[in-house]
């Protein structure tokens, strides 16, 4: 067996094996340096140093076993945390997306305006006097000149080739650019201003036609603040990622860019009417949903694992029938619960007679996703049950037995303790799940439902993984800061709602 | 340089053997951290005869080959030469249909469509797009407009007076933020009412006569309901409804400029909706509250009227519907019911410049995207009704497609975003109507009072929405 992982041809493999990987992500580090995202090239960059120092080292065996796990763990688990972490005190939403660099430069490339008349020429590109130009018909005047970044050259149409749509072809010392030149030299006649008049400039839109403008704005490097040439007004940075008028926050310039607030998106949960209000109620029922969800599928988990525990005929078809909710993809269930649940056609109001409307009513809502959260849920309760009904030493229910427990007493002095004590853990587990059970409240009810009209922000079943999603995602404004901010409030609950569950089931002391 | 000194003076026999060493007696070993350190300075330095073992020839021969192999497989981003148009599966498929047939709008680019699976994947695409993996064009609804040019991902364009001429100064304004355009526009969107001859005979005038119609046969010829939303859902779609009861988006005044701070009257409104759509407390089951079904019952011919979109006709053709197509006949004869009507168009982004395309884009746009002749070829595996002036009146556009801007130019109200998208009142638009129908049609709340606070909640929002114009 040694020989297997010493031996030449095992040594030639795993060289092949790690160089093979170094190099793709040697690959990945370039490209990600080329792309600018140097956290992820010097990730990758230490990666590969990490990896070519375990594997053709002997610096450490259990680095051997464990290296792949703690990368992927840093890279999937830990990155996301701290981003999230570091998201949650940044103003960081639709138009304050971009770095600021990014948005000062998006502010000048927007802040021109067209002259007064929307003037525009139709134009050629080319070269004069070995620089980049743009030879200008002015069809409805007949003037033709050639426009370079610091000079206007007028022409003579006698000297010019003008086809017949008063458009000149070419000019004397002019060198048009070919077809396959123009494309290549894109970018650099796209962001060349060329000269017009005054303060005017002639930019290109497309090949073909110049448009006359001039520039509004003016970035102020020094002093950090854009100031409107025309008219002097000022826009300073007023800390929370925009371009505003000192004394007029509404007066602010586009795009913004993602800067921190620090505990703002924090307090906002607390002051701001709007998010507290809701908040608590939706806070409410996330409990109370989590909590009914865990007794109910525990309660019928366990009851069947208790029924089916004792050989009877055709148990192990039960057992695979059980089984079946928990089989099938949760989304297909959920979506086909929800047609069972319509009001007009569905599935249950015509075998009771009804005409519920099951999402319309808070109430109904409520049970409809308790009743489908419990088809989800028991068939794991009822297979971890089972299985903890095995572990549970038979002596102890004979011995019980023996000194004359009826059959009540022996469930509810040794098997239910017993059980609780295996199964605590998961329990807890199955609450901090259906605590953030994102997708059955989404695809079931939506949250709802919702006096919209009434200015209802959050619905009747909105847990807060759902709320933050609407609040984050719901409306034309994506909060992403303010969505990491409860994301983070959320992961602070489950976590402590957690340990305290675990202190209290003593499980944690049991494994001392 | 003590390091250096360790590295180079080590001798290389002395650890070489170890490497023998079965797996499990491998201790931890500092030294050998040199040995990946030799590895890649053989690697840079081939020629130095520093390490005479054939193994670490190998690792340097494999090193110095995969890197030179992943240098020349760095993925690129866009070329300089390359135009990327997104678009969603249906547009994208048809513009690569239309650019097979003629592909050359722009000499020097070659033009790359990439299609999505569907329009939610492509605006998820967008949200998420990079500087390198960002398209030059993307092919969207005109409410993406305010939302790319607030997070600087749309890029302005300046239209030619002449080129401006090709659309409707509406069709403009939808792709306009903030007094810049960021696209050209390619066809329109909207909603009309189409009513089954086999049921009825003769277009209805007033809302009430289509309810009259509906309350006399709802037995006799089992109908599901009078009228009901098949395009745009119970928000878009409706809106001819709501509007032929009385109640639109925002207001105008006679000279056509809109009104911030009034909203329609909800008395009146509600008051409407008692007398056509219930009965008593209930619904009188002439609208349903909501879209589902109403396709199929239309097909069927079990619902005699029906809002359809003006993108799915060919599948009422199919089934042997003729395209009576007519807006929604308000309470008053004359007065029909305001349809939304926008238009989706090809939008430059930020990214054109940045891959350095900006002005092949945006002739692009000018020459195949916002022409006559590109809209033509477009529209002929699109279907939809071309936006531009000329190719609107093109010999190759259906008559059905005609009917859609026919019953448009009847009666429609701009789709403004800025005022449809904010919540300033506590909920947009897109929610608040379709909640309006099922607190009154299903909930059984009074449609006076709801009519009031849906009112007051599109005022706040259009009152709001003024900054964003």
């Amino acid at each position: 067996m040694t020989s297997f992982f010493t031996g030449k041809v095992s040594f030639v493999l795993k060289l092949i094996v790690v160089l093979l990987l170094s190099s793709v992500l040697v690959t990945l580090t370039q490209s990600a340096f080329a792309q600018k995202e140097y956290f992820i090239a010097a990730f990758l960059a230490i990666t590969i140093l990490l990896l070519l120092l375990t594997y053709l080292t002997k610096i450490s065996i259990p680095l051997k076993f464990f290296l792949p796990g703690v990368l992927l763990l840093v890279a999937f688990v830990l990155s996301p945390i701290l981003y999230t972490v570091t998201m949650s005190t940044y103003n960081y939403k639709t138009g304050n997306i971009v770095s600021k660099g990014e948005a000062i430069e998006q502010i000048q490339n927007r802040a021109f305006e067209s002259d007064a008349d929307g003037t525009s020429f139709d134009i050629k590109i080319g070269r004069y006097e070995r620089k980049e130009a743009i030879l200008i018909s002015d069809t409805i005047n007949g003037e033709y000149f050639i426009s370079t970044e610091d000079n206007r050259i007028p022409l003579v149409a006698a000297d010019l080739t003008i086809n017949e749509y008063g458009v000149a072809e070419s000019a004397p010392n002019f060198e048009t650019l070919s077809d396959a030149d123009m494309a290549s030299a894109d970018e650099l006649y796209s962001l060349k201003r060329f000269k017009y008049q005054d303060e005017y400039f002639i930019a290109l839109e497309g090949f073909e036609v110049g448009i006359v403008s001039r520039q509004v704005l003016a970035f102020n490097e020094v002093k950090d603040q854009f100031e409107n040439i025309i008219s002097g007004e000022i826009y300073i940075d007023n800390g929370r990622g925009n371009f505003a008028i000192a004394g007029s926050p509404d007066q602010y310039l586009e795009p913004g860019w993602r800067a921190p607030i620090w505990f703002e998106n924090y307090t906002k949960l607390f002051t701001e009417e709007r998010l507290r209000g809701p908040l608590i109620s939706v806070f409410i029922w996330t409990i109370t949903f989590a909590t009914l969800s865990v007794l109910t599928t525990f309660a019928l988990g366990l009851l069947l694992a208790l029924a089916l525990n004792k050989p009877i005929r055709g148990r192990r078809v039960y057992r695979s029938i059980l089984i079946l909710p928990y089989a099938m993809p949760s989304i297909m269930s959920i979506l086909i619960w929800g047609g069972m649940f319509n009001t007009e056609f569905g599935a249950i109001n015509n075998l009771l007679g009804t005409d519920i409307a099951w999402f319309q009513s808070p109430t109904f809502a409520k049970f409809a996703i308790i009743l489908v959260n419990l088809w989800l849920g028991f068939p794991y309760f009822y297979l971890i049950s089972s299985g903890a009904l095995q572990a549970i030493p038979s002596e102890l229910l004979e011995a019980a037995s023996i000194d004359g427990a009826n059959p009540r007493q022996i469930f509810r002095r040794i098997t239910m303790p017993l059980l609780l004590q295996i199964l605590s853990p998961l329990l807890i587990a199955s609450f901090a799940f259906n605590f953030n059970n994102f997708n059955l409240i989404y695809l079931l009810t939506g949250g709802g439902p919702r006096a919209e009209l009434d200015g209802e922000l959050a619905g009747a079943t909105d847990i807060l993984i759902s709320f933050t999603y609407k609040i984050a995602f719901g409306g034309s404004i994506q909060d992403l800061g303010l969505a990491s901010a409860i994301s983070l409030v959320i992961f602070i609950l489950v976590a402590s709602i957690s340990m305290y569950g675990l202190r209290k089931s003593k499980v944690l002391e049991s494994f001392q | 340089m003590p390091l250096a000194h360790f590295f180079f003076t080590q001798k290389v026999d002395n650890r070489a053997p170890r490497l023998k060493n079965g797996l499990l007696d491998r201790g931890f070993n500092p030294r050998s951290t040199s040995l990946v350190f030799y590895t890649l300075v053989y690697t840079m330095n081939p020629w130095r005869k520093l390490m005479t073992k054939k193994r670490f020839s190998a690792v340097g021969f494999i090193a110095a080959v995969a890197i030179a192999v992943s240098g020349l497989v760095v993925p690129s981003a866009n070329a300089a030469e390359e135009i990327v148009v997104w678009a969603d599966e249906s547009r994208g498929a048809n513009l690569k249909k239309a650019l097979a047939v003629k592909g050359d709008w722009v000499p020097g680019y070659t033009i790359t469509v990439k299609a999505f699976s569907n329009f939610d994947a492509l605006k998820d695409a967008f949200d998420k797009a990079t500087d390198a993996s960002g398209p030059d064009i993307i092919m969207g609804a005109n409410d993406w407009v305010p939302t790319g040019g607030k997070s600087g991902k749309l890029a302005p364009v300046t239209l030619t007076a002449a080129q401006k001429a090709r659309f409707t100064p509406g069709q403009l304004f939808d792709l306009t933020y903030k007094g810049k355009l960021y696209g050209v526009p390619v066809d329109v969107n909207n909603v009309a009412m189409i009513y089954n001859t086999k049921l009825v005979t003769t277009a209805p005038k007033t809302f009430g006569d289509m309810v009259a119609y509906y309350k006399a046969n709802k037995t006799s010829k089992s109908l599901k309901a009078g009228l009901c939303v098949a395009g745009g859902g119970m928000s878009w779609g409706a809106h001819s409804i709501f509007s032929a009861l009385g109640a639109d988006a925002y207001q105008f005044n006679s000279r056509d400029k809109i009104v911030y701070d009034r909203s329609f009257n909800g008395t009146t409104f509600g008051k409407n909706v008692r007398t056509y759509l219930l009965d008593g407390k209930k619904s009188n089951g002439f609208l349903p509250a909501s879209d589902a079904g109403c396709k199929d019952n239309f097909l069927a011919g079990t619902v005699p009227y029906a809002v359809i979109g003006n993108w799915e006709w060919s599948d009422y053709v199919a089934k042997g519907f003729t395209m009576n197509l007519m807006p929604v006949p308000g309470v008053v004869a004359g007065k029909p019911g305001k349809m939304f009507g926008s238009v989706s168009g090809a939008l430059l982004t930020t990214y054109a410049a940045k891959h350095g395309v900006e002005a092949g884009a945006k002739s692009l746009l000018t020459n195949f995207f916002g022409s006559t002749a590109g809209q033509v070829l477009y529209q002929k595996y699109e279907g939809r009704p071309p936006a531009e002036k000329g190719a609107a009146l093109d010999a190759t556009v259906t008559d059905a497609q005609r009917g859609f801007g026919a019953a448009a130019s009847l009666a429609s109200i701009p789709q403004i975003g800025a005022f449809l998208n904010n919540n300033a009142g506590g909920a947009p638009y897109w929610d608040s109507a379709p909640a309006y129908w099922t607190a009154v049609l299903v909930d059984g709340k009074d449609a006076v009072t709801e009519g009031n606070k849906l009112a007051a909640i599109w005022r706040a929002n259009t009152a709001a929405g003024k900054a964003d114009l």
